[in-house]
């Protein structure tokens, strides 16, 4: 469904050059959850960025469905690959009202029967239809991430971008909008990309994953091999302790991994 | 929108408006206005300057009925007359009535006003979030260009341009108009260079949605707040920017009642007969603090960055 | 509670009240809190909304208006703090008590040199020579391991990452030697191992000096493997409180929700079970 060769992003010129990503590879068959895994500055959200068509300075190979990608997408790629951002508060327009958020693309893109679309994919991701009217203001964090997920929905993509889609979430939260995308993930059969920090949403949602340190993909594994705590690559294994929780002894043992990977 | 009449009388208007879930969009919409509306109204200055510039409004309106004279009637016999019964602010060295001439003269006043606010903000509001949103050499050259308008002080542009088209009120609008633009255009690009990289605006060109959408349905609804509030706080000046053109005869021509125009008019006989020059002075100083007044409560509303709507 | 009876307490907390009237009335985000510290690491854990941070700011009078903060007591080492007045909580801030934040960013003068920045922080408080500062300032660089001390104390706030930047926060609250640290999301803006590794410095000044130490975070599974008590709260009441290593054995239904609803890196992609709030719990609480 996804194919990446050798993705390169480059940000700036001269002294100010910035390699974010460099030469990254991965394929993610239809249906499956790829996990992205990284600190910040990884590089991993730059991936997907590329991916979705927000950063057009790539070079390199993206193939979506089957069809090789340019730097500029036409509209039916919008219809194919939608995207969830990691922060709800800044996702929305704060002047729109849902209602509003989720007509825009059926406008944008001519879909009959807007008023039936928006009150299905409302209920769809658990807002009844007195949500449909509010101002975000008037929404908590996790009802916001559902309408996000709403609006990256209502064009029936079949492939979501979801960059760091719970981190600013509370924990009970989390689990509500992680178990929202599991269940879409079923129904409509969707293939996703999910960037993380967490080790244990990756562990919970993926079938692969791969580790980007400094821009570089340290490792890719199977899920299956994170689970069984045999990651090979150093970095992960010291990813994989950290997420374990606080362990003084562990910490004095952690090392510095550089730009070299 | 199915019958709110119903619902508004059974759970209460306010109850209606203030209702966290909204059935419709009107009422999502008139909730929040009434919300902007309860944040301004616990501001009591700016009330103040709300009700000066609806006193200013309707005495536009109604300036033929609560005039006592015709502004333009001169009964020579009655010249440079102090305050009485019959001419509550006395009358002018052609024995017109002062008091039908400021009135008269404010819509004068309000004419300016409008017409300067109605083409100068959309011009810059237009100039700055596109040179904001493309970025780049259309950024620079448009910015250029208002930094040449901003280069001159804003009276002295407005004197060139005034002395090159004529004197004359129209032409004193078109001046002023031209020189208000360029500050507008630099607020809407700095307000479009904070939202074009926010996420929302990322998710709305995922959606496949073209630049002018992006420009007009998206920023340019969050620039025009700021907008509203900065051409609120600059009318006091452009009433003084066109009273001074006024004054140096060059804005609205003789016998119009504008009130700069009055004043210099009045300057003359200023030490015998000081209430010709102060009176139309008085109207300006009130109307220009209305305007100041509403703008600074408008601010607290209206500014996403100063918090009010979150 | 009876860890706190063997030594005398070094902060009393009893009925904490935290109102903030607004136009829809008034809205109750901390509802009578009580807890006692010693000199150990106790974990405030709590979703947003929960009041954790603001127990944590009304012990150093910082709850901004129109907050009022009622308690039937709240003292520290002898001291009433509520009858304190300005200059004496002047003193006891930063002197005795001191306060981490989240970001650094917002904490530190951006214009001001890190290195006089921490010095100043000393010499608010302790009359000593400029030079004497300066010695301290660079020590206390080193304690929390910065490698280059002299080189981040030229640095601008700007200039450093975000794990230094907290390092830097640590070193000036720690610099005046405080009796309590209150630590509102010191490492949650971080990465995890950064995160892991300034705990550790925090960890082992506490342990050296004998202080005690409020740790508030949203993050269960990390105060529980760092602290020796944590405290539970949600919607401005206690839950529960339990020793950190017999969290597992944690009895209160929102804690064992709060548990459970955690995705697990050894999970099978099923659902996970949601949190089922009881309007009960915020009239017994504790």
């Amino acid at each position: 469904m996804i194919e990446v060769e050798n993705l390169n992003v480059v940000f700036g010129h001269g002294a100010d050059r910035v390699h974010a990503v460099r030469n990254v590879t991965f394929r993610v068959p239809e249906g499956a959850t790829f996990g992205l895994v990284g600190e910040s500055g990884s590089g991993k959200s730059t991936v997907l960025r590329a991916l979705s068509g927000l950063n057009p300075d790539w070079s390199g190979r993206i193939c979506i469905a089957g069809e090789d990608q340019t730097r500029r997408r036409d509209k039916a790629f919008y219809k194919l690959a939608q995207m969830v951002f990691q922060d709800p508060y800044g996702s929305l327009h704060p002047r729109h009202t849902v209602d509003r958020i989720l007509m825009e693309p059926l406008a944008i893109h001519g879909f009959d029967e807007p008023d039936r679309r928006i009150e299905q994919v409302l209920g769809e991701v658990g807002l009844g239809p007195s949500f449909r009217f509010r101002y975000p203001h008037q929404l908590s964090g996790g009802q916001r991430q559902r309408v996000a997920v709403a609006r990256a929905l209502i064009l029936e993509p079949r492939i979501l971008l979801l960059d760091e889609p719970t981190s600013a979430l509370d924990v009970s939260v989390q689990a509500e909008v992680l178990n929202l995308l599991q269940r879409l993930k079923k129904e409509r059969g969707l293939t996703y990309i999910l960037v993380s920090h967490n080790l244990s949403v990756v562990g919970h949602m993926c079938d692969d994953l791969a580790v980007m340190n400094h821009g570089l993909v340290v490792e890719e594994l199977a899920v299956a091999q994170l689970k069984r705590r045999e990651p090979r690559h150093p970095y992960t294994r010291q990813l994989m302790v950290a997420s374990l929780g606080y362990d003084r002894a562990a910490v004095d043992k952690f090392e510095d991994f550089g730009a070299e990977g | 929108m199915s019958g709110p009449a119903q619902e508004v009388k059974s759970i209460g208007l306010r109850a209606w408006l203030l209702s966290s879930s909204p059935a419709s969009r009107r009422q999502a919409r008139l909730g929040r206005t009434y919300l902007a509306w309860l944040a301004f109204q616990s501001n009591h200055l700016a009330v103040f300057g709300l009700s000066i510039v609806v006193a200013l409004i309707l005495l536009a309106i109604f300036a033929p009925l609560v005039a006592p004279y015709d502004p333009n009637a001169q009964v020579l016999a009655d010249r440079l007359q102090f305050f009485s019964a019959a001419h509550p602010f006395g009358t002018d060295e052609l024995g017109r009535d002062i008091f039908s001439r400021v009135i008269h003269g404010s819509r004068l006043t309000l004419y300016i006003v409008i017409l300067v606010a109605v083409i100068a903000a959309p011009i810059g509001l237009a100039v700055g979030t596109t040179a904001g949103y493309f970025g780049g050499w259309v950024d620079k050259v448009l910015m250029r260009i208002t930094d040449i308008f901003l280069a001159f002080p804003k009276l002295v542009l407005a004197l060139a341009l005034v002395s090159a088209l004529g004197p004359g009120i129209e032409n004193a609008i078109i001046a002023i108009a031209i020189t208000s633009w360029p500050p507008y255009a630099r607020i809407a690009r700095a307000e479009t260079l904070t939202i074009r990289n926010s996420d929302f605006i990322s998710a709305v060109r995922l959606q496949g949605a073209g630049r002018a959408r992006i420009i007009w349905s998206h920023i340019v609804p969050l620039c025009t707040s700021s907008l509203i509030v900065r051409v609120t706080l600059d009318m006091a000046g452009i009433i003084l920017i066109a009273a001074g053109l006024g004054f140096l005869g060059l804005g609205a021509q003789p016998p119009l009642p504008e009130w700069g125009a009055m004043i210099s008019a009045g300057r003359n006989v200023l030490l015998n007969q000081w209430w010709v020059a102060t009176v139309p002075g008085v109207a300006i100083f009130i109307v220009s603090l209305g305007f100041n007044l509403l703008g600074d409560g408008l601010r607290d509303v209206l500014d996403p960055k100063s918090g009010g709507q979150g | 509670m009876e860890r706190a009876k063997n030594e005398k307490p070094l902060l009393t907390i009893e009925d904490l009240k935290v109102d903030f009237p607004t136009r829809k009335g008034v809205v109750e985000a901390v509802r009578g809190i009580s807890l006692s510290l010693g000199r150990e690491k106790l974990g405030i854990v709590g979703e947003s909304g929960s009041g954790k941070s603001l127990t944590g700011r009304s012990i150093l009078r910082l709850v901004t208006r129109p907050g009022v903060v009622t308690a039937r007591r709240l003292e520290f080492d002898g001291i009433d703090l509520q009858r304190a007045s300005e200059a004496q909580m002047r003193q006891i801030r930063g002197q005795r008590i001191s306060m981490v934040m989240q970001d650094p960013k917002f904490s530190l003068n951006p214009v001001m040199r890190v290195g006089e920045q921490i010095a100043e922080a000393y010499r608010t408080h302790q009359k000593v020579a400029p030079a004497e500062a300066r010695r301290r300032t660079l020590e206390m660089l080193k304690a929390v391991r910065i490698r280059d001390p002299e080189r981040v104390a030229r640095a601008y706030p700007h200039e450093v990452s975000g794990g230094m930047g907290q390092r830097i926060m640590i070193a000036m609250m720690l610099i005046p030697d405080p009796d309590l640290l209150i630590a509102d999301e010191p490492t949650s803006a971080l990465d995890v191992t950064v995160q892991l590794q300034v705990l550790a410095i925090l960890d082992d000044l506490v342990t050296q000096r004998g202080m005690g130490l409020i740790l508030i975070s949203h993050d269960l599974n990390l105060v529980a493997s760092f602290c020796d008590r944590v405290i539970i709260m949600y919607a401005g009441r206690v839950m529960e409180v339990c020793d950190a290593k017999n969290l597992d054995a944690a009895q209160h239904p929102y804690t064992r929700g709060l548990l459970n609803c955690l995705p697990k890196i050894d999970g099978d992609g099923s659902s996970l079970p949601v949190l089922r709030r009881d309007p009960a719990w915020l009239e017994h609480g504790q």
